[in-house]
């Protein structure tokens, strides 16, 4: 599935959140949306998930122009920060979550030992420290069965070795067709994640490219990094 | 509509439901108020039977429908009014909050199914609240008092439009405000919005007093005196589903707020126009045992064969008691008697005290055929033969009264007050606790 998103604008008041934001993600690849805090990552994921209304601007899937409602049901975004159903257990989070969704693999078999999920799968969600709830909700979005997922700050609550394990995770889902959006602050996990970067700021693309390009672009040496990309064009 | 997803979204709302610390706390309390509410109205019942020794009231006065099914339920309208609410803006507020809702409109066809759903299944909850009452009624039943199936079912009716109302507008408050606390306010203003608009049609009449028939607490009153008036339960199905309505429109967030203004608009032309039709609709069933909203079927024949329409003028002000007593007993049976009838209100103040002594304070006038009379009477016989006069029919012979009313000097046992008192309240805890504790053992 390609999804291509096309000049996408959203204004908050005075404030202009989005400004003709474009980009493509492919079957397969993981596209890491980079900026600052504030830059519009999580306003952008909300408009193409269909939970916001542009002010502007389309999403195509396949390269057919798709309403709110049809990227609802081709697309599954996971928001920041959320604590859904607090009092319920994180294992029946799950299990609602795949019946609701058709999912069609049982996370207890693949999920949960790679998020580490089972120590702590009969807690609430509510009871959960940050991390874990974190970890509870990545194995929701992936166990929804959507071939394009888009997750607001992945890495973020979780340490270095869950971080890489969840990394891992997701380039083994990517190297099996599904298509990864990923809001990210922190440098170090897009470049170790992403295929390709996206780099917001101030509502606005400044880039769009794999590293290498990224580093040429801003004329950087071969051996520089994204948050050296960053700095430079900003 | 794919159903793995409406049954996954529908049990989930029970669960949630069943879980939530206001909806435990509605269920827990409930027991205690119908307990309460039932003592009272059986102990007033058996004094009014003669219970204490003294003089029994009329066997014909003495009706369970005012005696025992609708005071035993009057706890239900209290707790419609100040609990359920918040059992309902509960259930939209905390998931628009905690992220939840976010997720489940990614599964849903759309915002009006999830709104669907959460309103059914606090239909189901206020419905499953009902247990105390209709336990406390079957006690009555079992003791050997008087239950007449079609005048209860009445007021269960008027409850459960009722509790779909509540629903319906605790949902919508939730719906428009950003947190549960906002929406508590906003509920509770239109809650003493209704209030003051009752009060307001004791003292005003005129178009308050007609807007006023709809107030929840004064469309209950109907259904608890008997009636089903359809214009009442139209009018209150309509303001549901505007209500509802509102809230899908606004739990879309990828709506616009231009689409919302203009849908928003759409919704207030609709109530607009479709709430004065629904209230002009006037089919009504008398469910009463005793025909208290209907006149004696003698009369009714004789009335009903009236073609030509019957206007009155009535001088006298929404306060006075003759007005009231005019209402309860010939306007209101007129109403559902007569094919064309239309009343108009002509006084100029509200008690009648400081009007004018020239301009006929206190007349009714009856116009048919062209003809006009007047008559000072509120008593319905009275008022009855002015109206045969006019149409030039024979009063037909009056019909023997055939309600024998029900005296019951019943007492409530104890184990009835500990089931509702106590065990009611256990019950629900532990439904509340032991499923919680499976689940995180």
């Amino acid at each position: 599935m390609q999804l291509d998103v096309l000049s996408l604008s959203r204004r908050f008041g005075a404030v202009q959140a989005l400004r003709d934001v474009s980009f493509r993600a492919t079957a397969g690849e993981i596209v890491g949306l980079i900026g600052p805090n504030g830059a519009g990552k999580s306003t952008l994921l909300a408009c193409v998930a269909g939970l916001d209304a542009p002010d502007a601007g389309i999403v195509r899937i396949d390269g057919a122009e798709a309403s709110a409602i049809a990227r609802r049901h081709a697309l599954f975004y996971l928001p920041d920060g959320i604590a859904p159903w607090a009092d319920q257990s994180a294992a029946w989070v799950l299990d609602y979550a795949a019946a609701l969704f058709g999912a069609r693999e049982a996370w207890r078999d693949a999920l949960a030992p790679a998020l580490g999920l089972v120590p702590f799968a009969s807690q609430r969600v509510g009871a959960l420290s940050k991390g874990q709830r974190k970890r509870v909700l990545l194995a929701l979005a992936l166990l929804v069965p959507r071939a394009v997922t888009l997750i607001d700050e992945p890495f973020d609550g979780l340490d270095p070795r869950q971080a890489r394990a969840l990394s891992e995770l997701l380039r083994e889902r990517s190297a099996a067709g599904r298509t990864f959006v990923l809001s990210i602050h922190a440098m170090g996990e897009a470049t170790r994640t992403c295929d390709r970067h996206v780099l917001l700021h101030d509502g606005r693309v400044l880039a769009d490219g794999t590293l290498p390009a990224l580093l040429q672009r801003a004329a950087l040496p071969d051996d520089g990094g994204l948050e050296e990309v960053f700095l430079a064009l900003t | 509509m794919r159903s793995r997803e409406v049954t996954a979204l529908l049990r989930k709302e029970f669960r949630e439901l069943a879980g939530a610390r206001a909806m435990l706390f509605v269920a827990a309390a409930i027991g205690p108020l119908v307990a309460h509410a039932y003592q009272t109205a059986v102990a007033a019942f058996a004094e009014a039977s003669g219970a204490g020794g003294g003089a029994a009231a009329l066997s014909q006065g003495l009706s369970p429908l005012d005696g025992i099914v609708a005071p035993t339920f009057g706890a239900y309208a209290t707790a419609a009014t100040l609990l359920f609410p918040f059992v309902a803006i509960r259930i939209v507020s905390a998931e628009k909050e905690s992220g939840a809702h976010a997720l489940a409109l990614q599964a849903a066809p759309n915002a009006g199914v999830i709104v669907g759903i959460k309103f059914l299944a606090l239909l189901g909850a206020w419905l499953l609240l009902w247990l105390p009452g209709l336990a406390a009624l079957a006690f009555w039943h079992h003791a050997g008092g008087h239950l007449a199936a079609p005048e209860t079912l009445g007021v269960l009716l008027g409850h459960l439009l009722r509790g779909a109302l509540v629903s319906a507008l605790g949902m919508a408050c939730a719906a428009v405000t950003e947190s549960g606390a906002s929406a508590a306010v906003l509920a509770l203003a239109v809650t003493i919005g209704g209030w003051a608009l009752d009060f307001a049609a004791t003292v005003q009449g005129g178009w308050v007093a007609e807007v006023a028939r709809f107030t929840p607490d004064a469309a209950l009153r109907t259904f608890e005196r008997g009636e089903i008036d359809a214009n009442i339960v139209a009018v209150t199905v309509l303001a549901v589903m505007m209500l509802l309505a509102v809230s899908s429109l606004w739990l879309d967030p990828a709506r616009p707020r231009a689409v919302r203004r203009r849908r928003l608009a759409l919704l207030a032309m609709m109530m607009l126009v479709g709430g004065p039709a629904a209230g002009r609709l006037r089919h009504s069933w008398d469910v009463s045992e005793d025909r208290r909203n209907s006149f004696d079927a003698s009369d009714v024949r004789a009335l009903g064969a009236i073609t030509e329409p019957l206007h009155i003028e009535v001088h006298l002000g929404a306060a006075d008691p003759r007005l009231a007593d005019l209402e309860r007993d010939v306007f209101r049976k007129l109403r559902r008697t007569v094919p064309r009838v239309s009343i108009t209100y002509a006084a100029q103040t509200s008690t009648g005290l400081f009007e004018g002594a020239g301009r006929g304070y206190g007349e009714v006038w009856y116009e048919l055929g062209g003809a006009r009379v007047m008559s000072r009477s509120s008593v319905p016989a009275i008022v009855l033969e002015t109206i045969y006069a006019l149409a030039h029919i024979t009063p037909p012979p009056p019909v023997a009264v055939a309600y024998p009313g029900y005296p019951a000097r019943l007492n409530v046992p104890a184990w009835q007050l500990v089931f509702l008192l106590a065990l009611w309240p256990l019950c629900v805890g532990g439904l509340y606790v032991v499923p919680r504790r499976i689940t995180s053992s």
